[in-house]
């Protein structure tokens, strides 16, 4: 059967990825590839994949993509984007491009195996091991992305921006990477990881990043991902945080044909805060699945999630939020909150929550709604002279800003703004005269 | 100013309003009054432009012009206003952000100059004290966790900042304690003027001490039964409604 499967596990041997100098990585892959194969692309009778279908998917023709950027040019970026001042990191087709000085460290992830603070992330999975065929596939092929660190007590004064591009060269491509990010004691950072697809070819794109917060440092960090709506994305991130830490996440999802976006926060240690806010915006017959695993394994931490859906079209939407409570995780807070807004009678969502709790001093909570615009509401402000159109766009903002609450940085609510905006205009919600 | 000639109207399918006539005057304020489900609400709401009524037949006329075909906004924008009885909450919507937004709309469709935010802030602070109310109010989103009588004020609030021509409020006095009324009662008193005209639409004679009627009217089963002046409604209270129904 020559599926996707065993084509990608044809291309991982063909590589000689497992034959690499260094034994511990050339394991870590094999027992990586091994574990795909075994586990195989899942299907509907999955339960993390029940409402996901792969069908179509699996029957797409992506090789592996080892290709090097022999030129690079950077891409076209919205003015409101290039406009940041920020430490702006440029990646290209899943390689890291940028050679600039920086106040963090900041090396490409195939440079930086010897590096032993690397090799022990990647070998202390400290949760429970994900079993999931893509995050396995991503080790298999683990070998471009970066390697980032800030030094403790370090407080970057603007704000690090990645820019991932892709074009042409990937066309029909599996493009794997994986970022690490090493916040060390008492720094904090503010991140902006930005995705644009210069081109609308069709690529398969496994995106891991694996974000540590030691003690008491603070990280904020926005992920826009805006691919074209012929990328299938896959995307993982895995935060650790150690003690005090505090670590808040908004995911945007506006592009891509097939978007899955797992985020798996660990609280690792008393006293940490962890904020995991999204906000999945889709059109047409994209598919946007979010799969949470918010993990509690010590004391006194506190989680929040607040995803919310903003459905048009045929879109569908789908919500998995699972959290697991651990033992040892005594008074533990965890709440969980999934909000939808379907713009169209077609658009479809699934929402779903999955509560494990091992601890017996704990305060959970869920909740999910899935609404339309309130037409009592859009009365209401139109009887104030407000037109249709502006009412249900205040309506549909006041949804989507809820989402953003809870950040502190003014340069990430501003670039939240900003790119929601785009896509109110994209969707000719709003004109691009009247941005506000 | 209006002019409502033989109105019929009927939501799912059951008449509610049979052939109501009624002229208001520039300069004129008019109660209406009548047992629950007479129509007043749905007149009220008919007004307003809301969709979920069908006029079958009969006709508003308003500066001299039919509104049937008008969206809420349109009229909202040539001077119509509702003060609702239940006014809707709308979370994440600041209350001043949708005030602005309101005026600012109004002000463009009649060709007068938009507000900046300063300008409008120090309008609505000034209104805001007139009616006693607390400037959190505005910060806050839209009636989100007001408690009734705030409700009920900040309908007063957005009509005092609007300025309409044609106000309408539909038992803006219900569940008010004493104070509340008063205040109230102070707004609309306040708008009272030769070009402005009021229907006020109560259960209770008590707000009609102190917002004064020309005229009072009485809705049973959808048409106006008596008219009278303000001496109606003292009649209303002690006899109530039955002798009218029949």
């Amino acid at each position: 059967m020559d599926n996707l499967q065993n084509k990608l596990i044809k291309n991982f041997k063909e590589k000689g990825l497992a034959e690499y100098p260094l034994e511990w990585l050339g394991n870590y892959r094999l027992d990586a590839i091994n574990a795909a194969e075994s586990l195989g692309v899942p299907d509907l009778s999955n339960e993390d994949w029940r409402f996901t279908s792969l069908k179509e998917f699996i029957k797409k023709d992506f090789s592996f993509f080892d290709g090097k950027a022999e030129t690079y040019n950077k891409p076209k970026l919205p003015e409101h984007i290039k406009s940041i001042d920020g430490y702006f990191v440029y990646m290209h087709n899943g390689q890291l491009v940028s050679d600039s000085d920086y106040p963090f460290s900041l090396t490409r992830l195939n440079d930086s195996f010897e590096d032993l603070k690397v090799k022990e992330i990647l070998l202390n999975e400290v949760s429970s091991k994900n079993k999931d065929f893509f995050y396995e596939l991503s080790c298999a092929f683990i070998d471009d992305g970066f390697f980032l660190k800030l030094e403790g007590s370090n407080r970057l004064d603007k704000p690090i921006v990645i820019i991932n591009s892709f074009d042409s060269d990937v066309d029909s491509k599996f493009v794997n990477t994986r970022n690490i990010f090493y916040f060390e004691e008492s720094s904090s950072a503010e991140i902006i990881e930005y995705s644009v697809s210069e081109s609308v070819n069709e690529f398969f794109l496994n995106k891991t990043s694996i974000v540590y917060v030691d003690q008491n440092a603070r990280v904020e960090h926005l992920l826009v991902e805006d691919g074209n709506k012929n990328s299938f994305i896959f995307s993982n991130l895995k935060i650790v945080q150690g003690r005090d830490s505090h670590f808040t996440t908004n995911s945007i999802l506006s592009g891509g044909q097939l978007i899955r976006n797992n985020v798996h926060p660990i609280l690792n240690g008393e006293g940490c805060f962890s904020n995991i806010l999204g906000l999945y915006l889709s059109s047409e017959d994209q598919l946007m699945d979010n799969y949470m695993f918010v993990e509690h394994l010590k004391p006194h931490c506190e989680s929040t999630q607040l995803y919310k859906g903003l459905l048009n079209d045929e879109s569908r939407g789908v919500f998995h939020g699972r959290i697991l409570v651990h033992k040892e995780a005594q008074k533990t807070n965890a709440y969980q909150t999934n909000r939808n807004l379907l713009l169209s009678d077609k658009a479809q969502v699934d929402t779903k929550p999955q509560l494990e709790i091992y601890a017996d001093d704990v305060k959970c909570s869920h909740g999910a709604t899935i609404g339309q615009i309130d037409k009592e509401a859009l009365h209401y402000l139109q009887a104030r002279g407000i037109n249709k159109d502006k009412a249900m766009l205040m309506l549909i903002k006041a949804f989507t800003d809820e989402v953003c609450e809870p950040m502190e940085s003014e340069v990430l609510l501003e670039a939240f703004h900003n790119i929601v905006n785009d896509w109110f205009v994209k969707s000719e919600l709003l004109e691009p005269e009247n941005q506000e | 100013m209006i002019e409502i000639v033989n109105l019929h109207a009927e939501v799912q399918g059951q008449k509610i309003l049979n052939g109501l006539n009624l002229k208001i005057n520039k300069g004129e304020v008019h109660s209406i009054m009548g047992p629950n489900g007479s129509g007043k609400s749905t007149l009220a709401a008919i007004l307003a432009g809301k969709e979920d009524y069908d006029i079958t037949d009969g006709d508003i006329i308003y500066k001299g012009e039919s509104i049937l075909d008008l969206a809420p906004d349109e009229r909202a924008q040539q001077g119509i206003f509702l003060a609702f009885q239940y006014p809707i909450e709308i979370p994440g919507v600041s209350n001043a952000y949708f005030l602005r937004e309101a005026l600012n709309s109004i002000n463009k469709a009649r060709g007068n100059p938009v507000l900046k935010p300063v300008e409008f802030g120090k309008l609505a602070k000034q209104k805001i004290k007139m009616l006693k109310m607390d400037e959190t109010l505005l910060k806050r989103s839209l009636n989100e966790g007001f408690s009734g009588g705030e409700k009920k004020r900040n309908e007063i609030l957005q009509m005092a900042i609007l300025e309409p021509l044609l106000s309408i409020l539909d038992e803006t006095d219900s569940g008010l304690d004493i104070d509340a009324l008063q205040i109230v009662a102070n707004g609309v008193n306040s708008l009272r003027n030769e070009e402005t005209a009021f229907l006020v639409i109560t259960h209770y004679q008590r707000l009609l001490d102190y917002i004064v009627p020309d005229f009072v009217h009485v809705l049973v089963k959808g048409k106006i039964v008596k008219s009278g002046d303000k001496s109606l409604a003292l009649e209303l209270e002690s006899k109530g409604y039955s002798w009218l129904e029949d």
